[in-house]
């Protein structure tokens, strides 16, 4: 007897006294039909219990097949390849868009709005300032000691992200009366007039300067 | 049996208390003083020493690099930056002088910077500093020292600070909900060499007369000389002083700039170009920017608060930008 059917043989026992695990449960179902002795000993152990319950252990007749080739005659019920694919394909889709969602979702948090039609929005500018701004890395509240943990980029190699401009959005609908490369470029320069300002008073030595790399970044791309 | 058991723990509790009163306090003294002490070294350090080193600028997962060489040659600050990426740019420039302290040194340095005839600005008023350990940075060993602000108005700070010299190498600005909103970091730096070693070719420098940045250094009078603005600002938050005052393009436009020793804020009030352009607020990393439009004397200006602080903060020194009375501009 091979090591493999004797497995499936202690698992049998174990099943017939409800004390199978989940997993050797399905392993003896999936082997039960296909494989005869197993499907011969299972009987056996059957009829052995109920005669120890003292049923009426009677018969030995095996309905099994006749119930098998019945449902196998029933058309109806029968799963047209195309609906099998239906199916699948339904499920890709719905974990596709989630994919999207989370895509565009990232990239909604990563992307400084460049494009100009979107200059004239308001609405919840503190949480685009707390949301968007940081590196990577969060911080838990309280100021935890996780300094030394290393950033991952997440704007990485996007191409929205390489150089980024001035998050711009204007308070209230006036008339236009002014142009957007006129706007863009008064903020340029007064962020680049601040910038050095900062770099003489503040003691932060260069880092006014890196914020000032940034701002002539936005004003190259003009 | 259980009264006696509380009898027994009362007085160790109480005396654990008293214990912990007495103990924490001269300890909690001790560790603010010498944060204190590394936030005044590095103010002097990064202006004294010599030294290279690459730093990386990081915001909404945006890095830049840039090179820096920094050396102090007959009592005058030199100081060359190049970025790394991006389109080529490199600035060399003459600091000014040693002995031009601005009112942020004075702020970071001592603990009395006057403001009035009365009063003083104190950071620590403003900040709480507490020294988080050690660590490690750009391969040399540092102190943590976060700096947590006392009030709405100011951001927070981790800072990594030299134990040898004092640099700040690692600065992060923190948000109120202790998120970071920009880093600051150096990879590499050596500190120390002769002004020889790092390449600023003096005599050209001097030659070009690379403009030497000499405003705004405090007098021996520990008070900045002011120009005498007709803008006055009737609200400020808690902390901040003026640092520098300029006006250019014959008085069209001008600009103010506020500190309050760690936070940096300038004022632009432009009668002239700003005029055309709507309210805004915009942001750009950790810098807010605010614009907006004032009337006075039936003239319209554009006033912008632009700098390290939070948005709400900005809108409201923005809103409280006024022209002095009888002081018409033309």
């Amino acid at each position: 007897m091979s090591d493999h059917q004797e497995r499936l043989e202690q698992s049998l026992s174990a099943f017939m006294d409800a004390e199978a695990t989940d997993m050797e449960m399905h392993r003896l179902l999936k082997e039960v039909s296909e494989n005869p002795e197993l499907r011969a000993k299972w009987k056996r152990y059957h009829m052995v219990s109920s005669a120890l319950n003292g049923d009426v252990a009677a018969t030995s007749l095996d309905y099994s097949s006749a119930i098998s080739s019945a449902i196998g005659k029933e058309p109806t019920h029968r799963q047209s390849v195309l609906a099998v694919f239906a199916g699948s394909a339904g499920r890709f889709a719905i974990a596709a868009s989630v994919a999207l969602v989370a895509v565009f979702g990232v990239q909604q948090l990563n992307s400084p709005m460049t494009n100009p039609g979107m200059v004239s929005e308001f609405a919840g500018i503190d949480q685009v300032d707390e949301e968007n701004t940081g590196p990577a890395i969060q911080f838990p509240s309280g100021f935890q000691p996780v300094i030394n943990a290393r950033t991952v980029s997440a704007g990485g190699t996007n191409k929205n992200s390489r150089y980024v401009t001035p998050v711009i959005e204007v308070r209230q609908q006036a008339k236009r009366n002014y142009s957007e490369a006129e706007l863009r470029a008064y903020m340029n320069d007064i962020m680049i007039r601040h910038s050095n300002h900062a770099a003489l008073n503040s003691n932060q030595g260069m880092l006014p300067f890196a914020r000032l790399n940034e701002s002539e970044a936005a004003a190259d791309q003009e | 049996m259980i009264m006696a058991f509380f009898k027994t723990v009362k007085p160790i509790k109480w005396a654990a208390l008293v214990a912990a009163v007495l103990l924490h306090g001269p300890l909690y003294a001790a560790q603010m003083e010498s944060a204190q002490d590394l936030m005044a070294r590095m103010s002097k350090a990064s202006r004294e020493l010599n030294y290279q080193g690459l730093f990386t600028y990081e915001y909404r997962g945006n890095l830049t690099s840039v090179k820096v060489s920094h050396g102090v040659f007959e009592g005058q600050t030199f100081e060359r930056i190049l970025h790394m990426d991006g389109a080529k740019r490199e600035a060399l420039s003459r600091i000014g002088n040693l002995d031009c302290l601005r009112t942020g040194d004075m702020l970071l340095r001592g603990s009395a910077y006057k403001i009035s005839e009365q009063s003083y600005a104190r950071l620590e008023d403003y900040y709480d500093f507490h020294i988080k350990g050690d660590g490690r940075i750009a391969n040399r060993d540092v102190v943590m020292v976060h700096v947590l602000p006392k009030d709405k108005h100011r951001y927070g700070y981790v800072v990594a600070i030299d134990r040898d010299s004092g640099l700040l190498l690692q600065s992060v600005l923190m948000s109120h909900r202790g998120k970071p909103l920009e880093r600051f970091q150096f990879v590499d730096i050596a500190v120390g060499m002769p002004i020889a070693e790092l390449g600023f070719d003096l005599q050209t420098t001097y030659d070009k007369s690379v403009a030497l940045e000499q405003t705004g250094c405090v007098g021996a009078d520990r008070k900045i000389r002011e120009s005498v603005s007709s803008w006055s600002s009737q609200w400020l938050p808690p902390g901040f002083v003026i640092a520098s005052h300029q006006s250019t393009d014959k008085g069209r436009q001008e600009s103010m700039m506020y500190t309050d020793g760690l936070a940096v804020f300038s004022v632009f009030i432009d009668s002239d170009n700003g005029r055309s352009l709507p309210a805004i607020d915009a942001n750009l990393g950790a810098t807010v920017a605010v614009l907006t439009k004032a009337n006075f004397n039936d003239h319209e200006y554009a006033i912008s608060v632009v700098g390290e602080i939070p948005r709400a903060t900005a809108n409201q020194i923005a809103n409280a930008i006024a022209l002095s009375p009888g002081d018409e501009q033309q």
